[in-house]
């Protein structure tokens, strides 16, 4: 649970990070609601499911991610890399 | 060391609109430990506005390079091949870093990524706090070791102000009165008496006051033979 971490801090430090993640999807235009934190503990199969549904149902509102075919996309610019151009 | 900050993607988007080929180069010094401009942030910039631009429908290049200083000429040498192939640099260097490759490379236009705020120190993990302003004429033995030109908003010589209250600055309650830090470190060290002593008005023609600056080193420099 959130500040109840078996790593002390960790996961309050880790919500500041998810949260420049998701600034940093806003900014590029991917929007920040593809990435979310979750605190439960390992006995809350319920709330689990809940979140998963919630998620999901985020995810679907937010449709796929429209860089899907980035690999290629990579791979296109790498080429051009080796071919000279940059 | 020199303390900066990343700008807004947006406004680097702006900054290299229109190129096919960006190269965006990072700095391994000051810019990597204040978290701005290191291999790291190179590598997630160059990433991101491969993923803006490619989102927006007009996808740039953009390769990355970090260079272990951007700040001497002598450390360039290394991305000269890169820097020629693109058609914007965007500098994750300091603003010395983006005159450096100006000069260097004369045919280059290269444009700045970060905002170099000061010169500094971090006080915790994730904080930089200003320590220094480069006056040219340090006078930090007077004051115990903590700078008034830098650290009071008004860079008093003489102070502390009638601003100053429990410690505070007037003008905004989370910033320390830098001549309260100095009158209780004078105290601690029983030398609050040489505070006592009128400062003279203080010569800024050191200081930016006094134009573009220059040091010359005539031990150092080395001597042009003639044919
Ligand atoms: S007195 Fe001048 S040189 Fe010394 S720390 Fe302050 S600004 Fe820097
Ligand atoms: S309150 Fe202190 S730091 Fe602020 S202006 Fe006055 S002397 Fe300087």
């Amino acid at each position: 649970m959130e500040g109840d971490c078996h790593y002390l801090e960790g996961n309050l430090n880790a919500r500041r990070r998810v949260e420049y993640v998701q600034n940093l999807l806003e900014e590029i235009g991917l929007d920040g609601r593809r990435i979310r934190m979750f605190n439960i503990s390992s006995a809350m199969g319920a709330q689990f499911a809940g979140y998963a549904s919630e998620l999901a149902a985020t995810i679907r509102e937010v449709g796929p991610n429209p860089l899907r075919d980035y690999q290629a996309y990579l791979a296109e610019q790498q080429e051009a890399v080796a071919s000279g151009m940059v | 060391m020199i303390v900066a900050e990343q700008k807004p993607l947006a406004e680097m988007k702006t900054l290299i609109n229109g190129a096919e080929n960006v190269l965006v180069v990072g700095c391994g010094t000051c810019v990597t430990v204040c978290f701005a401009g290191g291999t790291r942030e190179a590598d997630i910039v160059s990433t991101s506005l491969r993923m803006a631009t490619k989102l927006d429908g007009s996808p740039q290049q953009v390769t990355h390079s970090t260079v272990q200083r951007q700040c001497e000429w002598e450390y360039l040498d290394i991305i000269e091949e890169q820097v020629k192939a693109a058609d914007i640099v965007l500098s994750l260097g300091c603003g010395i870093g983006v005159q450096a490759i100006a000069e260097h490379f004369p045919d280059a236009w290269v444009v700045p990524g970060l905002n170099t705020s000061f010169l500094g120190l971090p006080t915790e993990h994730g904080v930089w706090e200003e320590r220094c302003a480069a006056c040219g004429e340090c006078l930090l033995a007077v004051t115990g070791g903590i700078c008034p030109v830098a650290r009071c908003s008004k860079s008093l010589l003489n102070g502390p102000c009638g601003g100053s209250e429990n410690g505070h600055c007037e003008i905004d309650p989370d910033v320390a009165c830098a001549w309260q830090l100095i009158v209780d470190r004078m105290s601690s060290k029983g030398k609050l008496d040489a505070l006592l002593e009128i400062q003279p008005p203080k010569n800024w023609q050191n200081s930016r006051d006094g134009g573009p600056r220059k040091i010359v080193r005539q031990d150092l420099r080395l001597v042009e033979f003639e044919d």
